[in-house]
């Protein structure tokens, strides 16, 4: 799959790099892949978001792996020459970038969000509705609420996940997060 | 969706040949709760109880399936309407039999019906916990609580038949997100005391 980097465009890939380096200094809660994906295909390009995924995490395991070791840009370069041959030059020049502008500001840093072994919660998102008839039924007035919830997996990738609640439980779900947060406030 | 044939009361009349009331009740019941493309078996399993051909069971099981399904569908909820479903010469026994048991399950069924609608995934169960992380390879002592959610999420039970797919999502999430949470899912609960009291 990291083949296929030679067919990703150097403005996305670019992107892409931003968007890693980004989520390595914490300053945004995750790499918005699908989103990319949709765009880089849009564009012209046959990529599927699997691919981009392995492409993120090998870039993001590249650059922390990088920050920990406190290499510099040339000493980055050599590495990726050596290891990864196939690498196509734009794509090195862009890491080379990339490294040089933020590489050094990614505080491998004293952060206790830093530990993700599950997902991390980002934002959700919720609609209120009413379904007034099936076909099983004409005349259902029937309410529930739709949930999406946006989650940063462990390598930092956006994902969302929708699901429907009925009323009551949708109020048992409020109910647990008021306890979860009551919890947190004792503890 | 069912819609009622002509041929279906014609054909709920072999009911006249089962061995008891609560055989028909419990045929009623399997036959509302059958899926279109169960019926088939379903008719045959009924075939000796009720002593008839394989064709006539099969006929009977559509036209029981089609008139439970008809009268949930039409939210039909008092013995006239449903009394005046059926045709003229329809045995006046059998009729009132049958709006009967239709009367003593229509809730059931529409209840049913609505938790089957097609829909988005559907939560089926939440698991929380709260940790304090005391220690990490970079940081030595701390003290930072933590919630740690598992949904477990049901795919549309239409579209898996009976394998709905289950999958667990879990997730961190700080104070802080947590309070977004709580923010999010309080102006839900607005919002229904604001509908509610419409």
């Amino acid at each position: 799959a990291v083949d296929k980097i030679r067919l990703i465009p150097q403005d996305f890939f670019a992107e892409l790099c931003e968007q890693i380096i980004q989520h390595l200094n914490h300053k945004i809660p995750g790499i918005n892949t699908a989103e990319l994906c949709q765009r880089i295909q849009t564009s012209g390009v046959d990529i599927n978001i699997g691919d981009l995924a392995k492409i993120a995490n090998t870039l993001s395991f590249l650059f922390s792996t990088a920050a920990r070791n406190n290499l510099s840009t040339e000493e980055l370069v050599t590495t990726l020459g050596s290891g990864v041959s196939t690498l196509p030059k734009h794509a090195v020049q862009v890491i080379r970038h990339v490294w040089n502008e933020q590489g050094k500001a990614i505080a491998m840093s004293e952060d206790a969000g830093n530990m993700a072994t599950v997902g991390q919660f980002v934002d959700m998102k919720w609609k209120l509705g009413v379904a007034m008839s099936s076909d099983t039924c004409r005349s259902l007035k029937y309410p529930y609420v739709t949930v999406t919830l946006t989650v940063a997996d462990p390598s930092g990738q956006i994902t969302d996940k929708s699901f429907e609640m009925t009323i009551p439980q949708f109020k048992n779900f409020f109910r647990q997060f008021k306890e979860m947060a009551s919890v947190l406030e004792t503890v | 969706m069912a819609a009622l044939r002509a041929g279906d009361f014609a054909a709920l009349q072999i009911l006249l040949k089962a061995p008891s009331k609560d055989a028909v009740r419990q045929l009623c019941q399997e036959c509302f709760s059958s899926p279109p493309a169960a019926l088939g078996p379903l008719a045959q399993r009924a075939c000796p109880g009720l002593a008839v051909s394989a064709q006539e069971a099969e006929q009977l099981v559509s036209a029981l399936h089609n008139l439970t399904r008809h009268v949930v569908y039409r939210g039909l909820t008092r013995a006239e309407d449903i009394l005046c479903l059926f045709p003229e010469n329809f045995h006046q026994n059998l009729k009132n039999l049958l709006t009967k048991i239709i009367l003593e399950n229509i809730s059931a069924w529409r209840s049913e019906a609505q938790a089957s609608q097609i829909s988005l995934p559907r939560l089926v169960d939440m698991d929380w916990r709260v940790d304090i992380k005391t220690s990490s390879d970079s940081i030595a002592r701390m003290a930072v609580p933590t919630c740690l959610l598992q949904l477990k999420i049901q795919e549309d039970a239409a579209l898996c038949g009976n394998n709905p797919v289950v999958s667990a999502l879990t997730m961190e999430l700080s104070k802080e997100t947590l309070d977004t949470m709580l923010e999010g899912l309080g102006r839900i609960r607005d919002q229904l005391s604001a509908v509610a009291n419409k």
